[in-house]
């Protein structure tokens, strides 16, 4: 299987999701945690994860404060905001959705449709 | 449920959440960009705690340490990308990145000082020329005068055509009226507001405060109808305007004064408003203070300082032109009723002259009757005055403006050159910084934006340079007695030429910025920095050519165009006036100022003479009506025998009255005949002494001796001629003609013919003996034991009369010599540049020839080859250019030959040799390299 490549839109939503199922997470810990589901299929660089942080921050989705990392380095812990839940959630319902209406699509044969 | 949704303190508290998270919002958009320099270091630690943490990873799965750090860097990605994919993200990214990009700019200036004055300092003195005649042009030929709503105010006549005419008839158009015809105008034209006269010109007045002891001074003063300011929209800045009540018969007589003259002269004294002023000896009450700005209906020099009602000239004026509706000596300025049609106005006008002239049939000579039908009158657009010296400087004006431009150009060119050779050299700069991941976009913008800058620094720089140059231009253009108003022009910059030169600076910037930002963008980082210095032929060696070559071309026509200026104004001054510019004094006086009735006046000129010609080392002095150069007077000329001359026939001569002696003086030869003399006396018969031109003119082959002539028709045989003089030059107009026809009449026969003006005779011509010098201060000296109530208006050299009269043609070949050398020198820096750039670059190739024997001189030629060949262009290109601006100047050149093969062949030597020796220093350098040197630079 190919290496895919992932819009950023995707991206922030598995951001919202890690760190709405481990909680305030640093940077480092939320790639980790996208490339261990992914299984490495995604090829994306690492450091593109630092502006899609920034732009949730600044959308009011995440919040993040300094902290001390597993090697006793200083780190950007982000948290999940209250808006950054309602967001998970609406954008969650509608990925769903446009899953299901993909899968429809694709699980309709020709014969189906007579 | 619902009605606690509506709540105060829920509202309250909703608003307020609304509020901070707005705050918040606003904050953080805000708060990014405000702490730039912590967002940055935020990241850097960030990156910095993820790079560990994935190398302890990688260290734990067994990898090296070195290789684990690598592997961890490599899956992150290219730092630059995410660091300016962070830097977008974080918000008004372009202003802060402009910021940025300003910042490094001014600090890459900063680091290269001498680049960075070069190039301000060029531009400094391209903008500043350019700026400075620009000045000239808005205020001259384009600018309005400073009264309410311009576009609305239309003047008669399309040319003006200054200052008197006399009769029932006027050549081409009326644009000078009578006080008669104005009136007739004024009450029967519908679709002015208000029609306004005024004089044309500006008499000299004598000026003394009454009460005071302190002798006259002469200012310039005006005579205008009483609605000229309501007519112009113009308030008093102190006491009140002239009125139409003023400007009666009978009403007392008062004055309006310029601002300039009650601040300057009277120290803005608040008591000068209700003050009598003995204006020529007659008693004006001062009512009012003309406000700041205001200088009268045009722009001129003298510009008047008082304005006296029309009414009053004839109590000023013992020979007043007022009420003689024959006598036209008024010009016309008229506001329209808002909405009228100017054509149709115009129609309405004619109609009017045509009654009035029929009005006057009785009084029309058959001439005047004769010309009648084609008697016709136009409005034109009055906005800007009488635009009489737009008239006279347009011509000068366009020269100067595409002299100053060409520099503009050439100025741009070694501009463009100067950065693109710098682009070149930052070529491995750029190369880095692209092969680090930064943006073409980026690159580009930053040295645009450091072309910018450099461009509005200079542009700076050329304002201050322009605003001291116009200020000397003015003053050597339009020189003015002391204590006189000079030609109301400011030196200052007004909006537009502020707007001007911004929009020529940036415009400079922007276009000289693209192409080397361009070409600095073009380079393919690997060719860059694996070093591109061992190639021969060069990328862009072609446009930078090109760029020197056009400057030489200019220069080649800015150098000739200086050369034909001032060849023919060399040739004009050197000429044979007819009269001796050595060891002559010419001092200017009015015995009307001093208040001399015309019958004391044979005596005081006979005073005079006697006074001065003690004076030690003066060998003789006369008096003449005019001096050469001067203004004239003129009139027609009936042959006594010969058939009246017809309507269309030119008998017009110029005349002048002198002392015995006077041709003696002025060391004019008398070729036929005698001068005027001392036997010539008020009881004698009339007599006059004619040129070679009148001679011609009315006689033709036949003796002029013993003929008669006379100044109207029914005195045709008033003078007889008892000598002819050769030509002098007394006008310097129409410099490229013979001399015209000129009489002169004696001083001692009061004319009485003609205006009594006429007996005032304006100039003392004193001429120093053979090694004597005589001072000024002598004659004034002199004069003053005369009468001391006499003022001495003026006293020069006849040379420096002479030379007076070409003050504006002799600053203008001047400026264009300015602008030729500068542009000559620009040309031969940029090739200079050009020729060691190059050299520079092929040091090696250089080296390697030396290296197989080539000797110096083959090196020599070898880098002078290149500059030649540009040299060679240049003048191929600016040959046909400079005879296309010869063309263009041909008018200007007093009738010199504006293909002058001398001119050309010079400038073409001035521009080879500079250039030359311009290449031949690079070319000397480089063949001083050694050859290991050259080779080891790689």
């Amino acid at each position: 299987m190919k290496e895919i490549d992932v819009r950023q839109g995707t991206l922030a939503l598995m951001v919202l999701k890690t760190l709405d199922v481990l909680g305030p997470l640093h940077g480092y810990g939320i790639a980790r945690r996208i490339e261990q589901i992914s299984e490495d299929l995604l090829a994306v660089n690492q450091g593109t994860l630092y502006p899609v942080l920034l732009k949730l921050e600044q959308e009011g989705s995440l919040a993040s404060e300094w902290g001390v990392s597993e090697n006793n380095r200083r780190a950007r812990f982000y948290r999940l905001t209250r808006a950054g839940r309602k967001q998970l959630d609406a954008e969650a319902q509608s990925w769903q959705q446009t899953a299901e209406i993909i899968a429809r699509f694709f699980a309709i044969k020709a014969q189906d449709l007579k | 449920m619902r009605l606690s949704f509506f709540e105060p303190r829920t509202m309250a508290r909703l608003g307020y959440a609304l509020l901070r998270r707005f705050l918040r919002r606003l904050a953080s958009s805000l708060a990014p960009w405000a702490t730039a320099r912590q967002a940055e270091e935020r990241l850097r630690v960030e990156i910095e705690g993820h790079l560990a943490l994935q190398t302890a990873e990688n260290i734990r799965s067994g990898l090296a340490p070195t290789e684990a750090r690598r592997q961890a860097a490599l899956k992150f990605g290219g730092l630059e990308p995410i660091k300016e994919m962070y830097r977008d993200q974080r918000g008004l990214p372009q202003l802060e990145s402009l910021i940025q990009d300003t910042r490094h700019a001014l600090r890459r200036l900063r680091m290269a000082p001498v680049f960075t004055i070069a190039i301000v300092v060029t531009l400094a003195l391209g903008i500043g020329a350019t700026t400075s005649i620009f000045t000239l042009v808005h205020a001259v030929l384009l600018k309005s005068l400073p009264v309410v709503n311009p576009a609305e105010l239309y003047r008669l006549g399309k040319k003006s055509h200054c200052c008197y005419f006399n009769g029932f008839n006027q050549k081409d158009e009326w644009s000078i009226v009578s006080y008669d015809l104005y009136k007739y105008l004024r009450d029967n034209t519908e679709g002015f507001a208000e029609l306004a006269a005024f004089q044309d010109s500006t008499p000299i007045l004598g000026v003394r405060r009454s009460g005071r002891s302190d002798a006259a001074q002469s200012y310039p003063g005006e005579f205008v109808s009483g609605n000229y300011f309501k007519m112009f929209g113009v308030g008093a800045y102190k006491g009140r305007m002239l009125t139409p009540g003023d400007d009666q018969s009978n009403a007392s007589p008062v004055a309006v004064m310029t601002y300039r003259l009650w601040q300057e002269r009277y120290g803005s004294d608040p008591s000068v408003i209700g003050a009598i002023f003995n204006l020529d000896d007659k008693p004006f009450t001062i009512v009012g203070i003309a406000p700041p700005g205001f200088f009268g209906d045009s722009l001129r020099n003298p510009a008047p300082d008082f304005f006296l009602p029309l009414n009053t000239e004839p109590y000023v004026d013992v020979e007043a032109d007022l009420n003689l509706p024959f006598q036209h000596w008024l010009e016309l300025i008229g506001r329209i009723q808002p909405g009228a049609n100017p054509q149709a106005l115009e129609a309405e006008m004619r109609v009017n002259l045509k009654q009035w002239l029929l009005a006057h049939w009785n009084e029309m000579s058959a001439n005047d009757r004769a010309r009648f039908p084609e008697q016709t009158l136009y409005l034109s657009p009055g906005g800007a005055g009488i635009t009489t010296m737009r008239e006279l400087y347009q011509r000068w004006l366009q020269i100067l403006m595409i002299a100053s431009g060409l520099v503009l150009l050439v100025v741009c060119a070694n501009i463009a050159n100067l950065m693109m050779i710098r682009g070149l050299e930052r070529r491995r700069q750029t190369s880095l910084s692209v092969a680090l991941g930064a943006r073409v976009t980026r690159v580009v913008r930053g040295n645009l934006i450091e072309s910018i800058l450099l461009s509005l620094l200079g542009g700076a720089a050329g304002l201050a340079v322009a605003f001291a140059a116009t200020g000397l231009i003015l003053k050597l253009a339009f020189p003015s007695l002391s204590g006189h108003a000079g030609v109301s022009i400011s030196a200052s910059p007004s909006m537009p030429v502020l707007l001007f030169a911004f929009i020529a600076s940036l415009l400079t910037g922007v276009a000289f910025g693209v192409v080397p930002a361009w070409m600095a963008a073009r380079v393919d980082p690997i060719e860059a920095l694996r070093g591109a210095s061992r190639s021969t032929a060069r990328a862009g060696s072609l446009p930078r050519k090109m760029l020197v070559v056009l400057q030489a071309a200019l220069s080649l026509v800015l150098l000739s165009a200086s050369g034909l200026l001032t060849a023919a104004l060399q040739r004009i001054e050197d000429q044979d006036f007819g009269f001796e510019l050595d060891r002559r004094l010419v001092a200017n006086i009015n015995p009307r100022l001093a208040g001399y009735r015309t019958d004391q006046l044979h005596l005081l000129y006979r005073r005079i003479r006697e006074t001065i010609a003690s004076i030690p080392g003066v060998s003789s002095v006369g008096l003449g009506l005019y001096a050469p150069p001067g203004g004239g007077w003129a009139s027609g000329v009936w042959v006594d025998g010969h058939p009246a001359p017809g309507p269309r026939d030119d008998n017009f001569s110029s005349w002048n009255r002198v002392t015995a002696g006077y041709f003696e003086v002025v060391a004019t030869p008398t070729l036929r005949g005698r001068g005027i003399s001392e036997q010539d006396t008020a009881g004698s018969r009339s007599v006059a002494v004619v040129n070679e031109a009148f001679a011609r003119k009315f006689f033709g082959s036949e003796d002029p001796i013993g003929k008669h002539f006379g100044p109207i028709p029914r005195l045709s045989s008033y003078f007889e001629i008892v000598g002819v003089v050769s030509d002098a030059r007394y006008f310097t107009s129409g410099l490229d003609q013979p001399t015209g026809p000129m009489y002169f009449t004696p001083e001692a026969q009061a004319d009485y013919t003609r205006s009594a003006g006429a007996l005032f005779l304006h100039d003392i011509v004193i001429a120093g003996g053979p090694g004597a010098s005589v001072s000024a201060a002598s004659v004034l000296q002199a004069m003053a034991s005369v009468d001391p109530n006499l003022p001495v208006i003026s006293i020069r050299t006849l040379r420096q009369q002479v030379a007076g009269q070409f003050t504006q043609p002799r600053l203008i070949a001047r400026l264009t010599s300015f602008f030729g050398i500068l542009s000559l020198l620009l040309a031969s820096i940029g090739l200079y540049g050009v020729t060691a750039y190059n050299a520079g670059c092929r040091t090696g190739e250089i080296g390697v020839r030396m290296a197989l024997g080539a000797d110096r001189g083959d090196v020599i030629w070898l880098v002078l080859r290149g500059a030649l060949i540009q040299i060679l262009w240049a003048m191929l290109i600016g040959l046909p250019l400079s005879f296309a601006s010869a063309r263009f100047l041909g008018s200007q050149l007093y009738g010199m030959n504006p293909y002058n093969p001398s001119v050309v062949f010079a400038a073409v030597l001035a521009l080879g040799a500079s250039v030359f020796i311009a290449s031949l220093v690079p070319a000397f350098r480089s063949s001083l390299t050694s050859p290991l040197d050259a080779l080891r630079t790689e």
